[in-house]
């Protein structure tokens, strides 16, 4: 390395690993004071590496960065926090890389967004200890908002008229919940309980560990959640690689045939 | 490059393909091309046999999804070896490194591991195969040998959760093994400890 290249600090959580070469990675950080950014780790996957374990998915480190000529190069790095129960448990696993694919998507590179950096690191701090795995629903909800998508909860998102209370169609086309009176003119939408718009409203002020403290049941929070999938397919365009993860954890297994083991099963390719 | 364009198109087509190939950036594809250009025909034709050998005559293991060229595999076939046990692995090469640390079980080779953000799911690698394989009873004990990467510690929940209901015993190698190493590149000192160290998933 020359004297000269130019190098900083940041603080920020591994989004993603690719694989480069025999030895190296590439490595997506998102950051509290650069954004979102792509960086080279030489040597990383080497038996020896000083930096392989402070550079895994999900976890939140303090990164010494050269300047490169394409990439930016790793020339240390220190754990802050590993996250490390996380890992030890498949959905909540599961939900924390779906979050942080939703970071990845919803973000450009080098923009600095230190209030989706609170709550991302908010998100993980949760699934760390045993919030619920409902509180990635007001993650969806706030990275919708922080992203300048806010779903309209109190005003019909077409005419602007205040919703009386009752069980409300949502649009997502349209960008929220839509008046009776407007309804022929939402091209398509679901019908959502008084209960679900309550909560998508609490979740929008609430923090990750104030909404973990609601009790949601399985009903209300497949509702909620189903509503959320939309307004995130709406702005994404696509399904998201992990949430199609996390569902095929949620759905029940599919049959490979059943055997003197037991309940051993299968979910099949969905899509293909 | 400045002389791209002037590059006879044989060559510049052996160039990609050599590019294709893990870990062969742009300027080391160049040179085996040129070297190839270079060596008398008979190693260019034993090269392409090579090739062309591996594809025909190579296929996985309907047992243990190894890559042999007998079915089933040698290490299968062995009866010698201890039938209730299976080891798990990302990737042939993997296997070889255990069987280097002394392990004298059975395998299974899943062929990648489950990685959520770029979509490759459970259906993607050689799961299933494993799962069909344990209903015959005969197996014991399943030892998880995954890397400790992140997606190598998905693969092995998301396995423990498809066969706890048919109670085998599934084991995880210790973590004598820094995490997010390549077993590929372990030393077997460090890989025959781990395999001692191994350890109950609950
Ligand atoms: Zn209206
Ligand atoms: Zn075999």
């Amino acid at each position: 390395m020359t004297g000269r290249a130019r190098s900083y600090n940041t603080e920020g959580v591994i989004l993603r690993r690719r694989n480069l070469g025999e030895a190296d990675s590439i490595f997506t950080v998102f950051s509290a004071r650069e954004g979102k950014f792509d960086a080279i780790a030489r040597g990383v996957r080497k038996p020896r590496s000083h930096m392989r374990g402070h550079l895994e998915p999900l976890t939140r480190s303090q990164l010494h960065l050269a300047q490169g000529r394409n990439l930016d190069v790793f020339t240390q790095a220190e754990t802050i926090a590993a996250y490390r129960a996380v890992r030890d448990d498949l959905d909540r696993l599961a939900l924390a890389l779906y979050c942080c694919e939703l970071v990845d998507r919803f973000t450009v590179e080098r923009a600095p967004q230190p209030l989706l950096y609170d709550l991302l690191n908010e998100l993980l701090e949760g699934l760390d200890s045993d919030a619920p795995l409902t509180i990635g629903r007001a993650f969806e909800l706030r990275i919708l908002s922080l992203s300048g998508f806010e779903i309209q909860l109190s005003a019909c998102a077409l005419c602007g008229s205040r919703i009386p209370e009752g069980d409300t169609l949502f649009s997502a086309m349209a960008g929220g919940l839509v008046c009776d009176p407007c309804r022929p003119k939402a091209e398509t939408g679901r019908l959502l309980s008084v209960r679900a718009i309550k909560v998508l409203r609490f979740a929008r002020s609430a923090t990750i560990g104030q909404f973990a403290g609601l009790r949601l049941d399985e009903a209300l929070e497949r509702e909620v959640q189903r509503a959320l999938a939309d307004a995130i397919r709406q702005v994404l365009d696509r399904e998201t690689n992990a949430g199609r993860y996390v569902d095929s954890l949620a759905r029940p297994l599919r049959d490979t045939g059943r055997t003197a083991a037991g309940d051993v099963q299968w979910s099949p390719p969905s899509g293909s | 490059m400045a002389d791209g364009t002037s590059t006879p198109e044989p060559i510049q087509r052996l160039i990609e393909a050599f590019h294709r190939l893990p870990g062969v950036g742009p300027k080391s594809a160049q040179r085996l091309a040129y070297h190839i250009l270079r060596a008398p025909e008979q190693e260019a034709r034993a090269l392409s046999d090579a090739l062309l050998d591996v594809k025909r005559r190579i296929r996985l293991c309907s047992v243990c999804m190894n890559i042999t060229e007998q079915d089933p595999c040698t290490y299968c076939a062995d009866e010698r070896r201890d039938h209730t046990t299976i080891c798990v692995v990302e990737q042939a090469l993997d296997l070889l490194a255990i069987e280097r640390s002394g392990y004298r079980g059975l395998y299974h080779v899943l062929h990648g591991v489950l990685n959520p953000m770029d979509g490759v799911g459970p259906e993607d690698i050689r799961v299933r195969e494993l799962i069909v394989r344990l209903q015959d009873g005969v197996a014991q004990e399943v030892i998880m040998a995954t890397n400790p990467s992140l997606e190598g510690e998905a693969t092995a929940m998301l396995i423990q959760r498809l066969i706890g209901p048919a109670g085998v015993k599934v084991t995880r190698l210790a973590r004598g093994l820094p995490s997010g190493a390549d077993l590929e590149y372990t030393d077997d000192v460090t890989l025959a400890r781990a395999l001692e160290g191994r350890r109950e998933l609950v």
